[in-house]
């Protein structure tokens, strides 16, 4: 648990100076609260006892009191506006830069994608588990330092005059608190299983909504609501547990500083007369310090949330790279011929392999149509040639150059691929596109739709390149989507192009028409097409049908 | 960003009071515990001044009053456990309801919905979530704040009648200055959590095409848009808080004037020895007491706002009509559908999708739609699974308009397979017996071997218990379609919708799929959009549509 705390505090290093601040404006204001009520029961006190014995002393006392009391009653209002401003702006920063580091993250560990990861719970991660770390600052560092401030000041001033009365007054406040660390553990488990429940309940609402169209095909609506229900039960029973706990912490918080109040009574009650000043500021110390300290326990319930939040992160974002990047990059490869030699892959060690001793050579502006059963592995081997898998035996050369040391980033500027669910974004069709080619020019972006044979369609759109596409393209047909998809691809500057079933979804005229002016549209460019038949007017320079993990060359 | 709509806030407001109301029962147990919490808090402060005053030589009181507030200490901490207990639960009800009401909604809204799925579950998940401070501490707190400082400012007018109306004056204090911060606060707080719901729905919308970001080196550009996006909502996040503080600073300053204000009418201006030493001491450490409970109360202050701000959002959902319309008694064994003069239209700025399309099709008959991309094919089968109603026109089944249908009675009716059939994250068993749950496993497997599941099933590890993830991770497109096929097997329905089911076959599973699928047809109403020439091909009859106009119709193969 500390390791990923401690991880977690290394990631703020960024913002420690804002950090510090509200540490610093949070000790300040802890310690205003306590002089304030300090000086005003000085105050009454010096007049309770004033025509006492001992009253010269106090009242004396009580005088001073009122000189003080005015600048602190207007301090401490100020020092805590500051204090909540500061700390929440140190916080916000820090997760700002978090969130950012998670998703970079993603994208370098699991850059395939979800796989059988769920998308729901991963959203999960990093929006309510980047919230709950927000917990670790707020509710555990800050408050602990101001009452570590304040049992510090109490010692120091009781100390002075009387150290007994300081052991009585300031040990039950420092195991108060320690109490958060000593629960924390327990409370992680708890924080844990809210966690964990909260992912499983965002999943049981994110499936069936994904995949909606099937859920209500099925009549399966009050099959997920159970599921939903089921869910959310258990997280309110998680939530339970995780309350119970930091109720009982409170309510030890609450008595420790009791004990603290009433053992300096009690010590004043059994003291000798002289000691009484001590006793008196020793038991107002107690009443103000409650405010700090009361708290504190219930830290450990946020410690815990925040721990679990922080492990889930990390391991999600510790996954392993799928293909390392090469720790000695080649110099960037000159051509762009592809060439595979005895290729063997499988996707895991219990699947069976898709290639064996896969032989492949595709020169540069080869125009290449790869023909095969669905399964055969055409996709596979896309992946592999944009290095999001990597080959367990043989090699796979880009420019004579192994694709094992040329970085991804430099790889995937040379070969794009259009994959076969290529996805839109949910924002506008140029922004889409633009993925492809940051830098496009309208005109580009025009010529590229209607190579993708989609222009026409998008001129009559009213709001043209800047109509928003809806999550996974929704606002389209599925041809459509397809098309706009295409048209990003086509837009890519790389001179390798990899096209999965470029025209499916696409109606028959259309597609031929596509596939007819494809080398136009591709001029100059290493085209790989991946069919599942051809309809006779592509016209590939070669023809290859992969069978058994070997591809075979084929006529049509 | 737009400014709210003006009845979104009303809208919030009533739903909270609607549930206010439906969970008053549940919010008086902590609410009485809270003001047995005070009323020890009393007593106790009462013991201690006498406690004080002794010690100042003014008093008499020793070991029987220490002893007291000792046990004064076990039983707060006793009812504070039992209060924390009281509040969850009141609003582990609330929540279930909402969360319930919610999710339904959302299903019954189905694809007409088109906000991205990240923003539909924030409302389900987050948005509820966020009711939770509303019922658990704002309710209860409000209401304490109100009763508890009463009963602690009149125990003081009891000891000290001027201290008693110095704690009175600073309690209606804290409302006025609430108020006055909290105007725009509630405004505030709805665009925080916009920014949330925005946030997240781009998340999970770009982890979903994260594989098409890296192949493009864009994930790098990506983060730093996400960066941008988490920066906005620090921004709106803190300009809530910094209204929301506002308040909390005057809280200070109020309890601050209430402690000056006692100490000069006790320190100050009493000349020589105080009359009532321990009513003077007793309304000193009554002030914690008193501001406890609005302290508690300014706390969930915020918390209401942001209640507020979830409810503004989740109001519409809820304030939906429930699914209405009629119940099947039965599934009749034979339909037949028809369309009459049918239009429909997704977005008045374009093209209508129907233009008054009409056919029949008859028990047994299965209808080929076919045109290109766009033509309105898919449309029709939308109006008969019930997620679009058409703008004019008639739709029947065996005489009876469908709109007069629930739509998931209609639904029962039929079986779908679309372009691209969702894989849902289970098994490949589970997700055939998707279609009907009550299947046995002899049925299920039945469905697979009818739709060829069977075939590339027995190649993988734990065959049909074989686990299959989101998007359908380890299958491949033909795969996932195959499993669709096996789900409308397996449910055995009298209407059978297919669009595009073989869009992504390659030859020979798209033959051997058109023949499972020419078996699924026999003997039940079918309808078939479809592009491909190979669909067609001994189908049935074969209807052109274009630009969401019925052409001519004629046999297939034709």
């Amino acid at each position: 648990m500390l390791r990923d705390v401690l991880r977690i505090l290394g990631l703020w290093r960024g913002h420690a100076g804002w950090l510090a601040a509200g540490v610093l404006v949070a000790v300040l204001s802890a310690l205003a609260g306590l002089a304030l009520l300090v000086l005003a029961a000085r105050v009454i006190a010096g007049a309770v006892a004033a025509g006492h014995a001992d009253a010269a002393l106090l009242a004396g006392l009580g005088v001073a009191a009122l000189v003080w009391l005015r600048p602190v009653m207007l301090f401490r209002p100020l020092a805590r506006y500051v204090e909540r401003l500061v700390t929440h702006e140190a916080t916000f920063r820090a997760l700002a830069g978090m969130r950012v580091w998670f998703f970079r993250r993603l994208a370098e560990r699991l850059p395939t994608g979800l796989g059988l990861r769920r998308a729901g719970d991963l959203l999960g991660r990093l929006v309510s588990d980047v919230e709950a770390l927000d917990g670790l600052y707020l509710r555990v560092i800050v408050p602990g330092a101001a009452a570590l401030a304040v049992v510090l000041a109490m010692a120091l001033l009781v100390g002075a005059a009387e150290p007994g009365l300081a052991a009585i007054l300031a040990l039950p406040l420092a195991a108060a608190l320690a109490l958060p660390v000593l629960l924390a553990p327990a409370a992680a488990r708890a924080g844990e299983g809210v966690a964990r429940a909260q992912g499983a309940l965002r999943s049981a609402v994110v499936e069936p909504l994904t995949g909606i169209e099937d859920t209500l095909a099925a009549n399966a609506e009050g099959r997920a609501a159970a599921r939903v229900a089921a869910e959310g039960a258990a997280l309110a029973a998680a939530q339970q547990r995780l309350a119970r706990r930091g109720a009982w912490g409170g309510a030890a918080g609450a008595l420790l500083t009791q004990a603290a109040l009433l053992g300096a009574l009690a010590w004043a009650l059994a003291a000798a007369e002289h000691a009484v000043a001590s006793a008196l500021l020793a038991v107002f110390l107690a009443v103000a310090a409650a405010e700090s300290l009361g708290l504190m326990p219930r830290a450990g319930a946020s410690l815990a949330a925040a721990a679990a939040g922080a492990r889930r992160l990390f391991e999600a974002a510790d996954t392993p790279a799928p293909v390392p990047e090469p720790a000695e990059p080649a110099a960037p490869p000159t051509g762009h011929a592809l060439r595979l030699d005895g290729v063997t892959f499988a996707w895991a060690p219990d699947r069976p392999p898709v290639f064996e001793g896969l032989d492949l050579e595709v020169p540069a502006g080869a125009r290449v149509a790869l023909l095969g059963p669905s399964g055969a592995g055409k996709s596979t081997l896309a992946a592999l040639l944009l290095k999001f898998a990597a080959p367990q035996a043989g090699t796979i050369t880009l420019g004579g150059v192994d694709l094992a040391r040329i970085p991804s980033a430099e790889l995937r500027r040379r070969v794009a691929w259009l994959t076969q669910d290529a996805r839109l974004f949910d924002d506008s069709i140029a922004a889409n596109l633009r993925l492809a080619a940051p830098e496009a020019t309208e005109a580009d972006l025009w010529r590229a739709l209607d190579r993708a044979r989609i222009g026409d369609l998008v001129r009559a759109l009213p709001e043209g390149l800047e109509t928003p596409c809806g999550e996974a393209g929704s606002r389209f047909s599925g041809g459509q989507a397809r098309r706009l998809a295409l048209a990003r691809t086509l837009l890519s500057p790389a001179p390798v192009l990899i096209l999965d079933e470029p025209a499916a979804g696409l109606d028959a005229d259309t597609e031929r028409a596509f596939l007819e002016t494809l080398d136009e549209a591709t001029q100059g460019r290493t085209v790989i097409l991946i069919l599942h038949r051809l309809l006779g007017v592509e016209r590939p320079t070669r023809i290859l049908r992969l069978i058994g993990g070997r591809a075979i060359p084929a006529t049509g | 960003m737009a400014s709210p709509a003006p009845g979104a806030d009303a809208g919030a407001a009533a739903l909270l009071k609607r549930e206010a109301r439906a969970e008053r029962a549940r919010l008086i147990p902590p609410v009485l515990i809270g003001i047995g919490i005070a009323a020890c808090g009393i007593a106790q402060a009462w013991l201690l001044a006498r406690l004080l005053a002794t010690l100042l030589g003014r008093g008499d009181a020793g070991w029987a009053e220490l002893a007291g507030a000792a046990a004064l200490a076990l039983l707060m901490a006793g009812l504070g456990v039992a209060q924390e207990r009281a509040q969850i639960a009141a609003a582990e009800h609330a929540k279930a309801r909402l969360r319930a009401a919610a999710f339904a909604r959302l299903l019954a809204a189905g694809p007409a919905d088109e906000r991205a799925v990240g923003e539909k579950s924030t409302l389900v998940v987050e948005r509820i979530e966020a009711l939770e401070g509303y019922f658990a501490r704002w309710l209860p707190a409000a209401m304490l704040a109100v009763l508890a400082p009463l009963l602690v400012a009149g125990a003081a007018a009891l000891a000290d009648g001027p201290s008693g109306l110095i704690l009175l004056a600073a309690g209606l204090a804290v409302p006025v200055a609430q108020a006055v911060s909290g105007i725009g606060a509630a405004q505030a707080s709805r665009r925080q959590f916009e920014a949330l719901q925005r946030l997240s729905g781009r998340f999970l919308d770009r982890m979903r095409g994260l594989p098409v970001l890296v192949l493009f080196n864009q994930q790098q550009a990506e983060a730093a848009r996400l960066g941008a996006a988490a920066e906005e909502l620090r921004a709106r996040t803190m300009r809530v808080l910094r209204i929301a503080f506002l308040s909390a600073g005057a809280m200070e300053l109020i309890i601050a004037t209430a402690l000056a204000s006692l100490a000069y009418r006790h320190g100050a201006l009493v000349q020589g020895a105080h009359p009532a030493p321990v009513a003077a001491l007793f309304v000193l450490l009554l002030v914690p007491v008193f501001f406890a409970p609005l302290r508690a109360f300014a706390g969930a202050y915020h918390e209401a706002m942001a209640a507020r701000g979830a409810a503004a959002e989740l109001a519409p959902l809820l304030d939906a009509p429930e699914e209405s319309g009629l119940l099947l008694e039965e599934i009749p064994p034979k339909v037949t559908v028809t369309f009459q003069d049918v239009t429909l239209s997704y977005d008045p700025s374009r093209q209508p999708a129907l233009g008054g399309v009409s056919f029949r099709v008859l028990p047994g008959e299965t209808l080929v739609l076919t045109g290109a991309s766009g033509a309105g094919k898919t449309s029709v089968l939308r109006i008969l699974m019930g997620f679009r109603r058409p703008d004019s026109g008639r739709v029947a089944i065996n005489g009876h308009d469908i709109t007069r249908l629930r739509p998931s009675e209609l639904r029962r009716l039929s079986s779908y397979v679309s372009q691209r059939a969702h894989i849902f994250p289970g098994t490949i068993r589970e997700n055939i017996r998707l279609a009907r749950p009550e299947a046995d496993d002899a049925a299920v497997e039945a469905a697979a071997r009818a739709a060829q599941v069977s075939e590339f099933a027995a190649l993988l590890p734990q065959g049909l218990d074989t686990p299959v993830g989101e998007g359908g991770y380890g299958l491949s497109g033909g795969q996932a379609q195959r499993v669709a096929v096996a789900r409308a097997f397996l449910r055995d329905s009298p209407l059978v919708l297919l669009d595009e089911p073989t869009a992504h076959l390659d030859p020979g599973t798209e033959a051997v799929v058109l023949d499972a699928l020419r078996r699924l047809c026999v003997g039940r109403t079918a309808i078939l959009a479809s592009h491909a020439r190979a669909a067609r091909v001994g189908h049935g009859r074969v209807l052109e549509l274009s630009h969401g106009r019925a052409g001519a119709s004629r046999m297939a193969g034709n």
